[in-house]
């Protein structure tokens, strides 16, 4: 997010008037914090250090000054009234020397105080961001809590796509929530630098009415009733892009199943679908399947969760699938967990790059995976691709510098997937799936760049591929694959 | 993300099939062009609703008129015309119904926020209204550059004429509507 002058900001308080904080009457007492996250020298949090960056595509959307760290939040839903009430306790690190902190948070959330370091302290809500009023300096790690309520709305998705027109906070008509938000939205319903270079691990805890239970990422800590009420709590303990953040509420059935070398495999299903849940056990021979090509699965855990959306996303160690046909198909089932290598472990750092992840996954799963367990071998599935993904590049624009208003098109998935087989024709298989494999564990937990990604499989293979990366990915014209 | 289901060539199949009589693969279609179809109203209409309604004309036209793509080229291009053609017959009637109104628009109003009917500032449109009077051959190829970025191959195979004349209208079309617009804020 390009940061607000002073000025406006000073314009902003007195127009919105919900500044809270000295002067607005006696605040309460912030919220206790658990340690560690209350001793600001701790090191437990570094392995979510990042560098958060603007993004190129969605510059409003994020802040640079912001390195979050750790997010606890504490969510009470009320699906009668389709309320969330919160409480978030976010540990961050200042990237700049600022007299304010921005988040983004939607407004439909009405935010009653916010502190930092304990210290109540003044604010405004101008649109979609947060902006906290108190100085800070480079470097320093700070705790700052919130509490906020409303009823979330999704967010318009960037994207002329077919399959899905909003992201973020989506509420069913019996007052089930299910989100996918990518790429950003889960600002519709916490305070969040939602932007992908900017990782951080969570603590989720989810209250919500007996009958209905709030799944998320990571590991299930504890399932408890407590009165009318269902409390889970999640720990996602490995850095995610808030874009591969879930959460559903509503009524589900879990099954557990055992992965490749005992990984644990949990299944969130809607209750009594047990069509569904058939569909989806094919996970732990897809991630047999995939370990073969690049390599040891790169978490602890790992879930699926149907809703009833139309799409699939990738987020981190809990895939979460809609409920249609396709969706729950091998392929996307493949595809998604494939995104656990290529997307999740190391991530783009930029919109701009959504086709390292679609790119390669696209390839291990519609390409390898389809072309060894469908009818049409690999050679024949990117024959047939390379007969449309010049019209894409000509409607979409090239992978790398696709228009803004068509997220996720098809020139993200198939002209990348065809350029990473043209690689593979060039180095050999051997020297490719080694690299494939080398690259995700090389920077896992980290962002990326396609200069660094050139770079370094120009490196490993000695040879210069720099050329043939800029030609796929960012000219005009679409360079020829052929098959040999 | 999981990519969209259907691939250009699905696309292009579920319209045969559709152009055959196929009830539910022409829903199908629709469903899938929907969202394109309304990012092309947008381009006419930027007022939200005003594209929504211009939207479902431009759907129910591509319904009744299925029967004319010729299957030379794909069915988005030729969706595309279809839609840009509704929005902008939409646009006349909304503009036609607003003339009896006694609303006195703003100086310049934001066309995101501002029904047509209420004065929307749509000068592009206004200028293919005026270039169309002796120069009708220029707006179409014009429209789908400037207005909806489409390539000039796709422009030429679209209406099917040679790359060069495309190129030429679309240059002459411009010298005649700089005139007719108005300044950039």
């Amino acid at each position: 997010m390009r940061r607000l002058a002073i000025g406006l900001t000073l314009v902003g308080l007195v127009a919105a008037g919900c500044g809270s904080g000295p002067g607005s009457g006696a605040a309460p007492p912030a919220p206790q914090v658990a340690a560690p996250a209350a001793d600001r020298t701790t090191t437990s949090y570094d392995v979510a250090r990042s560098t958060p960056q603007e993004d190129s595509v969605y510059p409003n959307v994020g802040d640079p000054g912001v390195d979050a760290l750790h997010y606890a939040l504490d969510l009470g839903w009320d699906p009668r009234h389709q309320e969330l009430t919160a409480t978030e306790t976010l540990l961050f690190r200042s990237t700049a020397t600022a007299d304010h902190v921005q988040l983004d948070l939607a407004r439909q959330l009405d935010v009653s105080h916010v502190w930092l370091d304990g210290r109540a302290v003044p604010f405004t809500h101008p649109g979609k961001d947060l902006v906290v009023d108190t100085p800070v300096t480079e470097g320093d790690r700070h705790v700052l809590q919130l509490i906020y309520s409303g009823t979330p709305e999704p967010v318009t998705a960037p994207t002329d796509r077919g399959d899905f027109q909003t992201t973020g906070w989506t509420t069913t008509a019996d007052g089930s929530v299910w989100t996918m938000q990518e790429p950003y939205g889960a600002y519709s319903w916490y305070a969040v630098n939602d932007q992908p270079s900017d990782k951080a691990l969570y603590d989720l805890t989810i209250r919500s009415p007996k009958g209905m239970v709030g799944i998320s990422n990571g590991v299930l800590r504890s399932r408890r009733t407590v009165g009318d009420h269902t409390v889970t709590q999640w720990r996602l303990d490995s850095p995610a892009a808030s874009y591969l953040i879930t959460i559903a509420i509503g009524h589900y059935t879990r099954t557990r199943d055992t992965g490749p070398h005992g990984l644990p495999i949990t299944y969130w299903t809607p209750t009594g679908r047990p069509g569904v849940l058939r569909k989806v056990r094919y996970a732990p021979r897809a991630v047999a399947y995939l370990e073969g090509l690049v390599g040891r699965y790169p978490f602890d855990t790992l879930g699926i969760l149907v809703v009833p959306g139309n799409s699939g996303m990738e987020t981190q160690t809990m895939v979460t699938l809609g409920a249609n046909r396709y969706t729950l198909s091998r392929d996307v089932v493949v595809h998604e967990i494939a995104h656990q290598w290529y997307g999740d472990a190391v991530t783009p750092d930029d919109w701009s790059d959504l086709w390292m992840s679609e790119g390669m996954t696209t390839y291990l799963a519609e390409a390898n995976w389809t072309g060894s367990h469908g009818s049409q071998d690999r050679t024949a599935i990117l024959h047939r691709w390379s007969g449309f993904v010049a019209g894409m590049r000509t409607a979409y624009g090239a992978p790398a510098h696709y228009a803004d208003q068509s997220f996720g098109q098809g020139n993200v998935y198939y002209i990348p997937a065809l350029m990473w087989d043209t690689i593979r024709q060039r180095l050999g298989d051997a020297t490719f799936w080694r690299l494939a494999a080398a690259w995700p564990r090389a920077h896992r937990y980290t962002s990326q760049d396609r200069a660094s990604l050139a770079a370094w499989w120009s490196k490993q293979s000695g040879q210069d591929l720099k050329p043939l990366f800029d030609a796929w990915l960012t000219g005009s014209t679409e360079p020829t694959w052929k098959a040999r | 993300m999981t990519r969209e289901a259907l691939t250009p060539d699905d696309v292009d199949e579920l319209a045969r099939r559709a152009q055959g009589g196929d009830r539910d693969a022409l829903e199908e279609l629709l469903a899938a062009v929907r969202p394109r179809c309304l990012n092309v109203c947008r381009g006419v209409l930027p007022y939200t609703p005003d594209a929504e309604d211009a939207c479902q004309d431009a759907l129910i036209s591509i319904a009744n008129k299925i029967g004319s793509w010729g299957r030379q080229g794909r069915f988005t291009t030729w969706m595309h015309v279809v839609a840009v053609n509704s929005a902008r017959t939409t646009y006349r009637r909304m503009r036609n119904q607003a003339v009896s109104s006694d609303y006195l628009p703003l100086e310049k109003p934001d066309p995101r926020t501002t029904s047509v009917i209420a004065g929307t500032r749509l000068d592009l449109l206004e200028a293919m209204e005026t270039i169309e009077r002796d120069h009708p051959q220029f707006v179409e190829p014009l429209i789908l550059r400037d207005v909806y970025g489409m390539s000039y191959e796709d422009i030429a195979q679209q209406i099917g004429a040679p790359l060069g004349t495309i190129k030429a209208q679309i240059h002459h079309g411009r010298k005649l509507a700089r005139p007719l617009l108005r300044g950039e804020e």
